[in-house]
């Protein structure tokens, strides 16, 4: 028997993650991200329940570059959208970077992470 | 599949280019063509019927930086090798969900776990001093040892792959 238990102080269990915020790093000029990524990061948020944060590269440069190296695909010149999921245990995940093929894969990639099983289960969840 | 980091059928489904058309150039339909290196991911090479490449991707199943050894493999490919930048090279890691149910559901149950990293790999069409346009081309003749990557001026009705010139000004000199 632990000591917490012993003394009937038990510890509260610490509360699951919760996804805090989307976050997209886009440019305005980019096809795959306006108005495109703008859309479905609604779509995404609404389903999440979460707010959307949109970084646009030309304007909050140091803050998308930073959310960028720090969580996402970083390259000199990185490819744009990039989608993260932040948590309220301050862990951030890339969850979708744009394809460089066409405009229409970028969407299709989209889609499918909108109809995904793990979008489903977070959702339902609402936690990692 | 039998190397480490070559992609599952289901991934490369999911990870195939789709069609579309040359942008900015003849408006021809892009078609995709594998190629063979001895990485264990997977190539392909998106251009138009002229040869005009508008993206070149490498895809492998690893949580690695792909990136140094795909400039490695372009630069044999490609003439002259200073063509490939590092900042034309962009990557992005690829987690499952976005990928459609068949691959998320395999990467999900995947052990170890780990992703998809894509290497893009685009050249932008640039200008000449005389100002003429040039575009990144491929000749897949099979006489080549791989593809050859070069720049050319799309409206030169003469233009070659530089592989392909060489035999024929060797046989120019036996000739004269």
């Amino acid at each position: 028997m632990r000591a917490t238990e012993m003394s009937g102080d038990v510890t509260p269990n610490p509360r699951p993650p919760r996804a805090r915020r989307i976050t997209i790093v886009l440019a305005q000029w980019c096809p795959h991200c306006v108005p495109l990524s703008v859309r479905y990061g609604r779509r995404l948020a609404r389903r999440l329940r979460v707010p959307l944060r949109i970084l646009d590269i030309d304007h909050q440069t140091r803050a998308a570059d930073r959310i960028v190296r720090e969580h996402g695909d970083s390259a000199p010149d990185y490819l744009i959208p990039q989608v993260f999921l932040e948590w309220t245990d301050r862990r951030t995940d890339l969850l979708l970077t744009g394809f460089s093929e066409q405009v229409p894969r970028t969407e299709r990639a989209w889609k499918d992470l909108l109809s995904s099983e793990w979008l489903r289960s977070v959702a339902k969840a609402g936690v990692a | 599949m039998t190397r480490r980091g070559a992609l599952p059928r289901v991934v490369r489904d999911a990870l195939r280019s789709p069609g579309g058309h040359c942008y900015r150039h003849c408006d021809g339909p892009v078609r995709s063509y594998r190629l063979s290196s001895p990485l264990p991911g997977l190539w392909q090479v998106r251009a138009c019927p002229a040869g005009v490449v508008s993206v070149t991707t490498y895809a492998e199943w690893t949580g690695k930086d792909t990136t140094r050894a795909v400039r490695r493999v372009l630069q044999q490919w490609t003439s002259p090798p200073s063509l490939v930048r590092t900042r034309d090279l962009r990557w992005a890691t690829r987690h499952g969900p976005e990928l459609g149910r068949a691959a998320e559901r395999f990467l999900a149950r995947a052990r170890p776990r780990r992703p998809v990293r894509v290497v893009y790999w685009r050249v932008y069409p640039s200008k000449s001093r005389d100002g003429t346009e040039r575009r990144l081309f491929v000749c897949f003749r099979r006489s080549h040892a791989g593809p050859v990557f070069y720049l050319a001026a799309p409206q030169d009705p003469d233009r070659t792959c530089p592989a392909c010139a060489r035999p024929r000004a060797a046989t120019r000199r036996r000739s004269r």
